[in-house]
């Protein structure tokens, strides 16, 4: 009996290799050269700006955002022909950065008082235009395209190849570095929690029901920094085991299912990045497909198994070092420099919040017990359209107040990482209910705050102020004096020296573009912060004085235990 | 029973075989619902008017020994008992069974067990039942007045496509439960799911946590079985044989597999998936179900508030005075007022037939309280009721007169007897979970 069956289990055996090193059929052939040409092409940078990092990068003051922008691509193909490709909502730029930008189609915005007002590019580049599901994919569609062409050719040119077990193998190495890479670049971000960022004030004391969908879902998961910091292990692992082989199909699985998860986030919550997540899907799905014939074969169809691959020959010397070259240089990169720059980002820069401290007394929840617009007193009326309802000083260099006028809503998520703590708009994008955010310069020797509007969605004249701008020559900007500068000192470095960079150093050096944004003037006088006094022009260049009483709020939502940023 | 044709079969050393019969009867305890709740949950229902929440309420047993929430004690309890009868065993007479057909069945059990489990929350979630799109009261609350569980809970409530998805993965994986060849991928499925809810019950603090575990234990079990020829076969890339015990049904025995077989595919699929669905179309079982008073539905700004006839302006701050009102389209008023409220927490699940048990709306959330009411339409009277435990028999006696669609005006006493007056405004109050996505919003 047993004897028989071991017959069988040889005979099996012998079968199954057999079928494994016979030639493959044409089909397979060709099917073979067109993923092959089609993985290729998705697993490589295609756009100058990603070359232009890599070979600008500082690597003696790296920032945390040079290496994941390495991490960071996905076939645009689009944009090599001259088309304009629809940005990423998770990556979409601030006001001041998009307003460099053109040729950005021109979206409808509901009536702006009693004009019609189109939206310029600092908003457009923001709202990417209504798209069909599959347009999204057209990149991919041109990627198969060459695929196909190029698999063509190949079939003309390559008659002797019986079969490509070598070819195989590298293909999938390149994408198994592909993905881990990616999706690494990801998990750092979660792993020190600066992705979703805890709620700030104005935040917390903001209804549920005056978000949108996107942001509901970044703040979800930005209230528990410890499930963020396990979504990142995840990501990290699955990423991790990608890079050996033993374990790569696992990885495969384990990024298929995360991402596939995320995927489906995007598209309910509309977060933006759907295409970019299941492109992460299907790198996880080919790496995986090899192993799924084999598991079926086991677990189904409950058979003996024997499992077939070619691999090639590493003892060649070259080959032998050029591996663990490769591979040591990955480690180094994505998990030792990675890991530093993130915790750096973590402790003194987390880029979606603010990193410049805000003025110590002037922190907290605010009542605002008195309110006068050029020298009349507002009572306070929950419907009034001109009175602050309550303000909040951040810890960083932010205002937030509430005022009962609709204001159009910055539908970005405050993403990008620009270095400019003004661009960093996660307290106001995604939140309607007439919340208003300003950021402050704050001169403490004078006492005065220079604030701006966050909110590049409520420019003011978006009609005027961007056709302006094309000018050659745009107006000298003195709205804060020398002296007063002198009084704030240098933006750049304000942040705790250790992270200080080289991006950090050259993005100031570059003259932001001045979008015209709304601003306030306003003295501020108090002792210790308990009662604030703030006086001088809004942004109506109405004159207001305002009372503000601080409060201690409770709220039921536990405070954060990872906090990140130093303020 | 069974015949078997075993093709080498793998030798048993006492040791594995002392560890199989400790997780022999740990699991066959688990499985088996010795719960306290057991006879509240198995008659407490009507059999011949079965709802989709007595079936989910099935689902849900676990070995408990104690009254109250489930908890790991449970599980000790059930651990102690396991091992000492294990001991017990070594010394009896039954010492030597066929191992692999105990194997076997134990896996039955535990499979089907998992696959009930993990079901009974899927038809919840692929009808989007258990997490509701937030009422009108949740969305008019402070974010950082709820807790983290209830922040969790309405943010997939807004996204019921994704919670059908959620659903859809959960029914799928406990169909593959079923079937033994399938069974491995099911758990697979499970364990990186439910993980994932796992993780999310502890951080967003939910008390689900145990039972979670208790479904990952019993999938990882099924895992188990076929890890090792996992492991083998995709990581060593060595030849590997199969799982070679099939159990043989014949006569009898065949034709009672397959009645049971589908007796519990009808009951917990079919049955339950149908009664989840009419559910979700005539009765959701979070929100209460009496009517509210009709056409006032909607988030009221609190324009006039008088106490014992004294006029309260705006203010900022004021715990007497009322800031809105909310009617929800059920029986339900929420007031918003700087008055504390303490937080009522019920945060695991579970499905209620009447509406003073469903405390959905304020569970984990302060910043209003919240009173479910009865309407004396002849007399034009309310009469409500604080819903929160902690302030039982609260109660508002108020008239009420609705001489507009956007105005009603209520007067009466509240629960210290003073008497109050109290003019609503209806605010035209726009979401932006309401509108489209891909326009500008200006709100």
């Amino acid at each position: 009996m047993s004897e028989i069956k071991q017959r069988d289990i040889e005979n099996e055996v012998t079968a199954q290799q057999a079928a494994a090193k016979k030639p493959w059929s044409w089909q397979k052939k060709f099917g073979f050269r067109v993923l092959f040409i089609f993985f290729l092409a998705m697993s490589i940078p295609f756009s100058a700006n990603w070359y232009k990092n890599v070979f600008t990068l500082d690597w003696s003051r790296p920032h945390y955002r040079d290496l994941y922008d390495i991490a960071r691509f996905q076939p645009s193909f689009l944009s090599l022909f001259g088309g304009q490709r629809s940005r990423d909502i998770t990556d979409s730029p601030s006001g001041d950065e998009s307003a460099k930008k053109d040729g950005v189609k021109k979206n409808k915005i509901e009536k702006v008082g009693a004009k019609k007002a189109e939206s310029k590019n600092e908003t457009g580049a923001a709202l990417p235009p209504k798209r069909s599901f599959l347009a999204d994919y057209v990149d991919w569609g041109i990627a198969l395209v060459f695929a196909l062409v190029g698999a063509l050719i190949w079939t003309a040119f390559d008659r002797k190849s019986k079969s490509y077990h070598i070819l195989y193998y590298w293909i999938r190495v390149v994408v198994r570095y592909r993905a881990g890479i990616g999706i690494i670049g990801f998990g750092f971000t979660k792993l020190f929690p600066t992705q979703m960022p805890y709620p700030s004030l104005g935040l917390l004391n903001s209804n549920f029901g005056d978000f949108t969908a996107q942001k509901i879902y970044w703040l979800s998961v930005g209230v528990v920094p410890w499930y963020q910091v396990f979504g990142g292990v995840v990501e990290i692992v699955a990423g991790a085991m990608l890079f050996f082989r033993k374990t790569s199909t696992f990885g495969a699985i384990l990024l298929a299912a995360a991402l596939g998860d995320i995927t489906f986030v995007n598209y309910a919550y509309d977060g933006g990045v759907h295409v970019y997540a299941f492109y992460f899907v299907l790198l996880g799905l080919f790496i995986a497909a090899d192993d799924f014939p084999k598991l079926y074969n086991l677990l189904i169809l409950e058979r003996y198994t024997v499992p077939f691959r070619i691999y090639p020959d590493f003892r060649k010397p070259w080959l032998r070092y050029t591996r663990i070259t490769l591979k040591v240089l990955t480690f180094v990169i994505f998990f030792g420099v990675l890991t530093y720059t993130e915790v750096i980002n973590f402790k003194y820069d987390p880029y979606k919040q603010p990193a410049t401290a805000g003025v110590k007394k002037l922190r907290g929840n605010y009542r605002v017990s008195e309110f006068k617009i050029n020298g009349e007193v507002v009572p306070f009326n929950p419907l009034d359209s001109t009175r602050w309802q309550e303000a909040t000083f951040e810890n960083w260099t932010t205002l937030t107040f509430k005022i009962n006028r609709p204001v159009l809503i910055d539908p970005s998520n405050g993403g990008g990482s620009p270095m400019r703590d003004i661009q960093r708009t996660f307290e106001i994008s995604g939140v309607a209910g007439g919340q208003r955010a300003f950021h402050y310069y704050a001169d403490t020797v004078d006492k005065v705050l220079y604030l701006q509007d966050k909110n590049v969605m409520a420019l003011r004249g978006g009609r005027k102020g961007a056709d302006k701008a094309k000018d050659a020559k745009p107006k000298e900007d003195n709205w804060i004096s020398k002296t007063a500068w002198q009084h704030i000192g240098d933006e750049n470095k304000m942040i705790d020296k250790a992270a200080w960079s080289t991006r950090r150093d050259r993005e100031f050096a570059e003259k932001p573009r001045e979008v015209k944004r709304h601003r306030m003037v306003l003295k501020y006088d108090t002792t210790d912060g308990s009662r604030v006094i703030l006086s001088g022009i809004n942004e109506r260049k109405d004159s207001i004085y305002v009372v503000l009483d601080r409060y201690d709020r409770q709220y039921v939502l536990p405070e954060s235990t990872l906090s990140a940023g130093k303020y | 029973m069974s015949n078997t044709n075993i093709s080498s079969p793998p030798v048993w050393t006492d040791r594995e075989k002392l560890i199989f019969r400790f997780f022999f009867l740990f699991f066959i305890l688990q499985a088996i619902p010795l719960s306290v709740d057991f006879f509240k949950t198995v008659f407490g229902f009507n059999w011949l008017h079965i709802s989709y929440g007595d079936i989910f309420n099935l689902t849900r047993l676990s070995a408990k020994f104690l009254p109250g929430a489930d908890s790991f004690i449970n599980w000790i309890i059930v651990a102690i008992i396991a091992l000492i009868g294990a001991m017990v065993w070594d010394k009896s007479k039954y010492k030597n069974i066929n191992y692999d057909r105990f194997y076997y069945w134990l896996r039955v059990v535990v499979r089907y067990r998992l696959a009930i489990g993990i079901i009974g929350y899927g038809f919840i979630k692929f009808f989007p039942l258990q997490a509701p799109f937030p009422s009108i009261s949740n969305l008019n609350t402070s974010y950082g007045d709820f807790t983290d569980w209830k922040i969790f809970s309405m943010s997939l409530g807004i996204v019921p496509s994704y919670e059908t998805f959620l659903g859809a993965i959960e029914i799928l994986a406990g169909l593959f439960l079923f079937f033994r060849k399938t069974a491995t991928i099911g758990a697979a499925i499970i364990l990186v799911f439910t993980g994932n809810v796992f993780i999310s019950n502890l951080a967003y603090e939910g008390g689900e946590f145990v039972y979670a575990t208790y479904l990952i234990t019993f999938a990882l079990f099924v895992l188990w079985f076929d890890a090792q020829r996992i492991y083998n076969l995709v990581s060593l890339e060595r030849p590997t044989a199969p799982n070679s015990f099939k159990p043989l049904f014949v006569g009898k025995t065949k034709t009672l597999r397959l009645v049971l077989k589908t007796l519990v595919i009808f009951f917990f699929v079919f049955l339950y998936g149908f009664k989840t669905y009419s559910g979700f179309h005539h009765d959701p079982y979070q929100f209460p179900r009496t009517k509210g008073l009709a056409r006032a539905a909607g988030i009221y700004n609190v324009s006039e508030f008088k106490i014992n006839g004294r006029v309260l302006p705006y203010a900022a701050a004021d715990s007497i005075r009322w800031k809105d009102v909310v009617f929800e389209k059920w029986a339900t008023i929420s007031v918003r007022s700087d008055r504390k409220v303490i937080i009522d927490s019920a945060n695991y699940e579970q499905v209620f037939k009447n509406d003073k048990d469903r405390d959905y709306e304020l569970a984990g959330t302060a910043g209003r309280h919240y009173y479910s009411y009865t309407v004396d339409s002849v007399n034009h009277v309310l009469l409500l009721d604080n819903k929160n435990p902690h302030y039982k028999g609260e109660q508002l006696r108020l008239n009420y007169s609705h001489p507009d669609s956007a105005t009603v005006i209520l007067s009466g006493t509240n629960q210290h007897r003073d008497s109050i007056y109290v003019v609503l405004n209806k605010i035209d109050k726009k979401y932006p979970l309401k509108l489209s996505r891909r326009k500008a919003l200006k709100l």
